[in-house]
This record gives structure tokens, sequence and C-alpha cells, in this order.
């Protein structure tokens, strides 16, 4: 039997999952400040459904590090920069501790600045005197060699044992400095939180069941093992929406162009499944409005939810964007968007006396007729909901391309269908649809899609391998791990693949996802002669190969 | 503020040939700059994707002989629809300003299309300036170009247009390919002054180019009023590139064009695929975007590294007197040109060299001496191809501002053409923007 739990702002979802069947779900409220209690009195009342039965695992989905970046709660943590040269100091500002420093590296991995002993020595008494405990270095391409980045960890060990030194190429080995500087600042400063949330729930869940597996979601859509997240609590930003994707992608398993459209409480969550397929955010996850190397779905979020709540402001009506408590048809004290739809599509949702009772009040208080009152709202909400799948298309279509193939090959996005998952989903997405000019498919599972979602998800993995023969160096991500080759002026792309996949199986191994690495595709394949004058001096290859996305194998859809 | 426009297309899948200078390697480290960087990220700057020109956006320029299919690759018509995307946003106001770091180059490439040419099939800055012309009806476009090879293509194919004024600073063209380039190519007998070139003493530095700049580019540039200013962005001035002999830095690149303020910049050259490229493209982004990039240098340039050859201030400020005397004198040197004239058309032979491809190219150009307007043109071109057969071709343009009389002749021209010994006679109204070609034996004609 496997469990899955998602932990959403508002709600935890839990269901107990065996043979295509979801056997129990579990929704209780989520208490913002004990998430792990939240978490554990669903994995409790799904442990009680299962009644003695073997757990083989667990995945869990939650918003601590979300809400830890979010609130500013995270440790404090001081932030090493070596830009060298290029955009202006002040350009970096994902932090109010942050350290220059002298030292530069160059994108064939040559170091073309020293550090400046002396400086370093400056900044770090400066950093202990405020009574930093955390530190994280970044380096401009660190991913090409990250000898520098490992001589500043090495002289603060040296010095000061108790830091805590976190460094970018170990975080994430892409190309983009800001970014790979926010990760790994991001990472830092969440790590010990994160590592007592993963002692306290693996002991938790082991005091339960002894041997179960014990995943952790990513906001990639893939999982991850408890004990491998503890370096990259960052990865776990976001499963929320990734969670709810996967479950889409599970209900409805084929190779569709689809709009999935997550009607939650108070918001509404936007993602697209190209030809069956995720997609992803291409600059990455945001945290606090900065980009980050975290690989995302890409999600629109829009303040509106089956809960948002309807009320007259000055003569007007307005949706949203508050939720004051559940609809009024689920007992609720005021009129939300899903008892607007209740009424005017007739849905029989909940006690649809309540819906009509609390609208009608509304509607003599703002002097207007019923009617027009919800055809108001339908109009709204749909018109809302429109604007911001448009714009998803948009966006996708605007991507860049940096190939001839790819420019000539591009696709318009044709849309097959509209996906509804989440509790407010029969009320608001055949609407949606319908306007829109395609079929809606919600499944019988579509409120607990999430929770579904995170439990039948396998383990992901992207690795990327950068081999420059003529310096004779190859760069691995992730892990930061740096090597040469034993004949570089042989060495071809398939050689790159060969050893694009060992460090792939050998990363999966210390990770202990190693049975997944069947699975693994290449997605990236490049190689450039390297010229100079007129005869060629090296190559450099660019290989990028992981497992996407996708369900374990027990998973074979669900029978109802 | 408005952000500026960035499309990146490194064609990482297009080469002329493995070793070339033009392959896939030339932006690989730009990327891996730009990208690293992670300006594309910053709110001043929005990234764009590349588009698809049209085969009638090349009929606008070019007569591709024998057609425009065997003339280009799927990447000539990225690059140059790359460049009006780029064009679309600026002119239209989302960008203000924008930057097309495309590959292949097009500056080399003249009004008849052969071969390659200096790397070059197609223009890609003429095929945007027409485009725009056709589109938004802009009137006066003025082009900058800052390659240190003499864009000979740009030239011929605006020689005798008065509304497009073509500045080009190079090296100087008895020491570099293409060889063309001297202060005396001023433009075509009803075109006069609007051809400006600035040949540069090679280790010319920055300090040469931004003088010639200020004192030459700038005020004419004010004079002209363009609604719109192009910089054909090469990038190999730079002391470090393999194929030529300057002294210029990424610093003066980017203070050119923060002095300069293009509205829309292609790039073309720029061999220095390590040493110079990254660090050049990543100052132009910065400097259009106004972005301060006082922190910006090649890893191996160190202050008064380079400096100015002895007595070139004197020779430059001579070129500069001659220049602005050519420019404020043009309209009253057209007039006199025309008072003069007592035959309808003005005859010239020419000899093309296409240094790629090898080929010879023989013309017969006939300008109409129109009072009204640019005056519509005919070329008789004969070329051996690189297959064995030689074509001879007759084309006839029609200008974009063209008066009822060129343009009714224009049309009879290219009925004449049709007969004698031409196989292909081709009509480029870009007054009507139509665009024609017909096999002179079977008859069969083409419309764009």
């Amino acid at each position: 039997m496997l469990i899955g739990i998602d932990v959403g702002g508002t709600f935890t979802d839990g269901v107990l999952f065996d043979d295509g069947r979801i056997l129990a779900a579990v929704k209780k409220p989520t208490q913002a400040d004990h998430l792990q209690e939240s978490l554990l009195e669903v994995l409790d009342g799904l442990l009680a459904a299962a009644d003695g039965k073997a757990i083989n695992r667990i995945v869990l989905s939650t918003t601590l590090v979300t809400n830890l970046l979010v609130t500013g709660q995270g440790e404090l943590t001081a932030l090493l920069m070596l830009p060298g040269y290029g955009l202006p100091h002040q350009a970096y500002g994902v932090s109010r501790d942050i350290y220059f420093l002298k030292g530069a590296v160059d994108f064939r991995g040559r170091v073309i600045e020293a550090i400046d002993q002396r400086e370093l020595q400056e900044v770090w008494q400066d950093i202990k005197q405020k009574g930093i405990k955390r530190i994280a270095v970044a380096c401009k391409f660190s991913n090409r060699n990250h000898s520098l980045e490992q001589q500043i960890r090495e002289f603060i060990r040296q010095n000061d044992p108790e830091m805590q030194v976190t460094i970018s190429a170990e975080v994430s080995g892409k190309l983009n400095f800001p970014r790979r500087a926010a990760t790994t600042y991001f990472t830092a400063m969440t790590m010990p939180e994160w590592n007592r949330f993963a002692d306290r729930i693996s002991q938790a869940i082991q005091a339960r069941i002894a041997d179960a597996e014990i995943h952790i979601l990513k906001a990639d859509g893939g999982t991850m093992p408890l004990e491998a997240s503890r370096n990259q609590p960052c990865e776990t930003v976001f499963s929320g929406p990734a969670a709810s994707t996967m479950g889409a992608t599970a209900l409805s398993r084929d190779q569709q162009n689809s709009v999935v459209v997550d009607i939650g409480g108070t918001t509404t969550d936007i993602s697209l499944l190209i030809a069956g397929q995720p997609l992803y955010a291409s600059k990455g996850a945001q945290i606090e409005k900065h980009h980050t190397h975290i690989n995302a779905f890409a999600v629109r979020s829009i303040a509106l939810g089956g809960d948002s709540v309807i009320r007259c402001r000055e003569n007007s009506i307005k949706v949203g964007p508050m939720r004051i408590g559940p609809a009024a048809c689920f007992g609720g004290d005021e009129p939300t968007v899903t008892d607007v739809f209740n009424i005017y599509f007739k849905l029989g949702v909940g006690d649809s006396g309540r819906s009509q009772e609390s609208l009608e009040s509304l509607a003599a208080s703002a002097g207007m007729d019923l009617q027009n009152l919800c055809f108001f709202v339908v109009e709204t909400v749909i018109e809302r909901l429109k604007r911001a799948i448009t714009e998803m298309f948009t966006e996708w279509e605007n991507e860049p391309a940096y190939k001839v193939w790819e420019v000539v090959h591009r696709r318009k996005f044709r849309l097959d269908r509209i996906i509804g998952i989440g509790a407010a989903a029969h009320a608001m997405v055949p609407v949606l649809a319908e306007e829109i000019g395609v079929p809606s498919f919600i499944h019988n599972y579509a409120p607990v899609a999430n929770a579904l979602g995170a439990t039948v998800v396998r383990p992901t993995l992207a690795l990327h391998l950068h081999v420059d023969t003529a310096s004779n160096i190859y760069t691995v991500d992730p892990g930061g791990l740096k090597g040469s080759l034993e004949s570089p002026r042989k060495f071809q792309l398939a050689d790159a693949k060969v050893l694009a996949l060992s460090c792939l199986e050998e990363i999966s191994r210390q990770r202990g996802i190693d049975k997944y690495t069947v699975d693994a595709g290449f997605f990236m394949e490049e190689q450039f002669n390297m010229i100079r004058g007129w005869d060629r001096v090296g190559k450099i290859f660019e290989v990028g190969i992981q497992v996407a996305p996708g369900f374990i194998e027990e998973y074979q859809g669900v029978s109802e | 503020m408005k952000p500026t426009g960035v499309l990146f297309f490194p064609a990482f899948d297009w080469a002329i040939t493995p070793t070339h200078p033009e392959r896939e390697e030339r932006l690989l480290y730009t990327r891996d700059q730009i990208f690293e960087e992670g300006i594309m990220d910053l709110p001043q700057i929005r990234e764009y994707q590349p588009g698809l020109a049209t085969l009638k956006d090349i009929a606008r320029v070019h007569f591709c002989v024998p057609d425009i299919e065997s003339q280009i690759t799927e990447a000539h018509l990225v690059s140059a629809g790359s460049a009006l995307r780029m064009a679309d946003a600026v002119v239209t106001g989302e960008v203000k300003n924008g930057f097309a770091i495309v590959r292949p180059p097009g500056h080399h490439s003249m009004t008849v299309v052969h071969g390659n040419r200096g790397f070059c099939n197609i223009n890609n800055e003429a095929i945007m300036i027409e485009y725009l012309r056709h589109k938004y009806g802009l009137k006066r476009i003025a082009i900058v170009d800052t390659d240190v090879h003499h864009g000979d293509g740009t030239q011929e194919i605006f020689w005798d247009d008065p509304d497009v004024l073509f500045i080009s600073f190079h090296q100087d063209g008895r020491t570099l390919y293409p060889g063309s380039g001297f202060v005396e190519e001023n433009g075509g007998p009803l075109a006069y002054g609007t051809t400006i070139n600035i040949p540069l003493s090679p280790r010319t530095t920055d300090e040469g180019i931004l003088f010639v700049l200020d004192n030459l580019v700038m005020p004419i540039l004010e004079e002209f009023k363009p609604d719109l200013v192009v910089n054909s962005a090469g990038q190999d001035n730079h002391y470090s590139d393999p194929l030529a002999n300057m002294c210029f830095t990424a610093q003066g690149y980017a203070r050119l064009n923060q002095r300069l303020k293009p509205d829309i910049a292609v790039l073309e050259g720029g061999y220095s695929v390590e040493s110079a490229l990254p660090y050049i493209n990543m100052g132009l982004i910065m400097a259009m975007a106004g972005i301060d990039f006082s922190n910006l240098k090649e890893p191996d340039f160190t202050p008064h590294k380079y400096k100015e050859p002895g007595g070139n201030r004197e020779i430059l400020q001579r070129i500069v007197d001659t220049q602005l005397r050519v420019f404020r004198e043009r309209e009253e040197k057209v007039a006199q040109t025309l008072a003069k004239q007592e035959r309808p058309f003005r005859m010239e032979m020419r000899n093309i060299f296409y240094d790629t491809d090898y080929i010879h190219e023989q013309q017969r150009v006939e300008l109409r001496m129109c009072p009204q307007c640019a005056g519509f043109k005919t070329i008789v071109s004969s070329a051996q191809h690189p297959s064995g057969k030689t074509y001879t071709v007759g084309c006839v343009s029609i200008p974009f501002q063209a008066c009822p009389n060129c343009q009714a002749e224009g049309q009879e021209a290219y009925q004449t053409l049709q007969n004698g010994n031409n196989e292909l006679a081709y009509l480029q109204n870009k007054a009507g923007d139509e665009y024609r070609v017909i096999d002179t034996r079977t008859k069969q004609e083409t419309r764009l």
C-alpha cells in the first residue's frame, strides 16, 4: 500500500492507495504553526484505514520551506559573492548580508583572478562579529571550476570549524550566477530547520511503521528520499502545485494538450500539459521575486477559489480575493463563488437552500436582481480564468529558441481539454471549458488529485555534463563533481553520453533511487568543435540526461 | 521605463563549414557569458524569440539567382526573421530599443545575390529596413556600420537611396577585406552625401573611434534626423580579433553604443569568439539597457594597453572635415547634377567578387536620373556559379517612394528585359510591394 500526503496552505490531504483504488482519503485543516502535527494527524487517519497492512512508501509534500522563505524565518546567512567582471554589484540583491570578494573564473573554467586572502580574512571577521553562523558562497562560473569556492570553504573550516558553509557548485551547476547564488543562499538558510523537521518526521513515522520508504515531493513533480533532501531543502518548494499537476497527469494518462485547473478554497492554480507532459517554468521557481535554479512547473496562481467571498462594496460586486470560511452551502456565513455556481447552474452542491438564502440577502443589500448578480459573478470568474490561461499559452509560445530546428518546427498550442481538479472543480470547470469550446475532464478523484499525485510519482533526477576536451575537464551537475578524461583527443559525443549515464547511476546509488535509472533519457546532446586558427583544438560537449517526472511501476492507472 | 529587447539566436546547428569562422562555436561563449550573468532575468531586459523571414521580405531587397531558395538556408530565414521581430518590438513601442544577437551575418550581401560574399548571403539590416518602411511607413533611416570590414553590401543596396543614410567606419580598405569604403565613395548621383565612409588606420583605439563618433557621426545624425538608427554591430574592431588589426575594447564598444543610442542593433561580424565576443555582447546589452558597465572588461585587459597610432588624430580630423562638408553639401550637389544632366539615364559597369564562393559577377547598371524621386534602376548581371552554369539576368528595381513616371517606366523595363539574352527577368516594385520573376524561355512567372 502507498500513502501520499499533501500539506497545503489551508488543508492537509492524504490518501491511502492500493491496486488502482483510493482506499481512504483524509482531509484536515492545516495548522500553520504545527505542520508536523497536521501531517501526523492525517497519517494516523490513513494508517487506521490501512488496518495494519504493510505500507511500502510514504510521500510527503510540505510547505515548510516555502513558509520559511516567504516569512523570512530562515536562519541568518551571509552570502559571499565572487562576481568577477560584468554586471555592477548592485544588480545582486538577494540578501542584506552580501559580501563581494575578489576572485574570478571564466566560461572555460580558467581562474582569471585569485582570491585576496587578506580581504577574505576581513570579511570573515566581520561575519563572525555579526554573530552569523552560516555562509553561502557563490562564484561566477563555479559550475565550470569550483576551486575558488572550495578555497573559501577550506579557509573558513580551518579558522572556524563551527561555521556552516554551503558552496554554489554543489547546489546547482546550471548557468546563471544570480539564480545560483539565490538558490545557494536559500538552501543555506533553510537547511537547519529542514533537517530538524526531517529528524522529527522520520522518527515519528518509524515509530508507526518500521520500514516504509519516506520520500519528499519536489517542485519538479518527482520525489527524493527524505535522507537525500537534507542537502537540498529548496527542492521542496512549490511541491503543492506539483502534486496537483502530477495528480491530473495520473488521472488523465494520455498525450493530449491540456490545461490543468486546480480550484482550491482561496486560489486557483493553472498549469499546462503539452502532449501529456507537464510544462516547466523556463526561468525556474521564483522565490520572493528572485529567480532560482529550482526546477518547477510553470504554474500561474490567481487569487480566486471556490471559497472566495462575494461582497458588495460601493455599489459594485466584488469577487474575492479573501476567504472568510467555507461556502454557504457547506455551512459558511457568507456567499462564495461556489454558491453562485451552485445556484446559477443548479448544481445541487451541499445545501443549495443556504446558497440561495445567502445570495438573496446579498442581492437585496446590493439592490440587484439575484439572477443578474450571479451572471455577473460567473462572467467575472470565467473571464479571469480565461485570461490567465491565454497568458500561459502566449508565454509558452514565446519561449526563446537557440537552434534553427527549433524555430522552424515551432508549434502553436492547440488546446484539447481542460482538466479540473480540487474541491470546487465540479462547479466551475465544465462552464469554463464550454466557454473556451473544449471538453472538460473531471475525475471522481479530482478533489484528492493532489494527494494521489504525491502518492504515485517516481523519483526524478536530471544530470548535466559539460566536457571541454581542450582543457581536459568535465563537470557534473548536480553535485559539482569535476574530473578529467583519459584520452581527451579521442573523446566523442558517444563517450560523453556514456560518461553522463555512469554519473547519473552513481548519484542515483548515493541517493538510493538507482532502480529508476533504467528509465533515464537524454534531453540534451550538443557538441561544438573548438577551432583556433584553422585547426580543431578540442570539443565541447553539453549532455543532459534525466529520469523525467513519471509514475512508479505499481501505478497502472485508477480502476474507477 | 521600457525594457531593452534582446533576441539571442546563436544558430547552434549551422556553420558554413566545420572549421569556418562562421561556425556553431561562434556564439557559444557569448551564450555562456550572458546566461551566467543572468542578464535576461533583469527587469531592464526582455528576451524575444526568433522569427522567420518570408521570401517576400527577402525579395524586397534582393534578386537571388536563380531563386531565393537556392541562395539561403533555414538559418538565414531565422537570422533575418529575428531582426524583423526585434524591429517590430522596437517600432511598436514594446521596448525602448533592441539588440538582435544573430547569425548568419549579412552586411556584405548586395542587391543581386549569386552566392556568399564575406560570410553573407542575404543582408539582414537591409531586409529589416525595407520591411519597416513597407509595414510602418518609416521614411528616413540611418545605419551606422561598426563592423571592422566595410559594409559594402549595405552600401551598394542603399547607394542610390537618399532616405537611407549609410555611415561605415572600418579598417582602411587598402589593408583589409573587402577593399572598399574609401572617403570618396559618397553615394549615387541622386543620393550624394548619404553614404559616408570613414576608413581607419590599423591599430586605431577606442580614443580614435570615439573621436569620429563624437565629431562626425553624431553631428550628421543630428542633422539628418532619421526616424530610426540601426547599428550594424560587428565586433571585430576588437584588439583580439583574428581577422583584423584594430585595438577597440569591450568598454569602447559599450561607450560607443551608449552615445550612439541605436534603436536597433544587429550583430554582424566578430570572430574572436572567446576573448572578445562574450564581453562585447554583454557591453552592448548593458549600454543599450542603461545598466552601469564600469565593472565590465576583458580578463586580459589593462588600462593603457593600447595607444592610438601617432598622427592618427590629424588624419581623423581631416576625414571628419571632408565628410561633414560632403554631407552638408549633399542637396546642392544633387541639384547641380540634375541641372547638368543631359541623358535620362546614368550607366555604370561593375565587377563584383564573391570571396567565399569564388564567383566573378559583371553588372551593367542604369539609373533613371529622375528629378522627382530616387529613380528606378535596371541591373543586367552575369556570373558563372560554382556549378559551372553561367546565369545572365535582368532586374528592375522601383524605389520605395517612386514617382508615377518611374513606376510606369520600370514596369515597361521589366517587359523589355524579358527579351534578349536574359534567362530570368526580375521586377522589384517597392512602391507597390510586388515582386516577380519570369523565366524568359518558358514564360513561367512567379509572384510574391
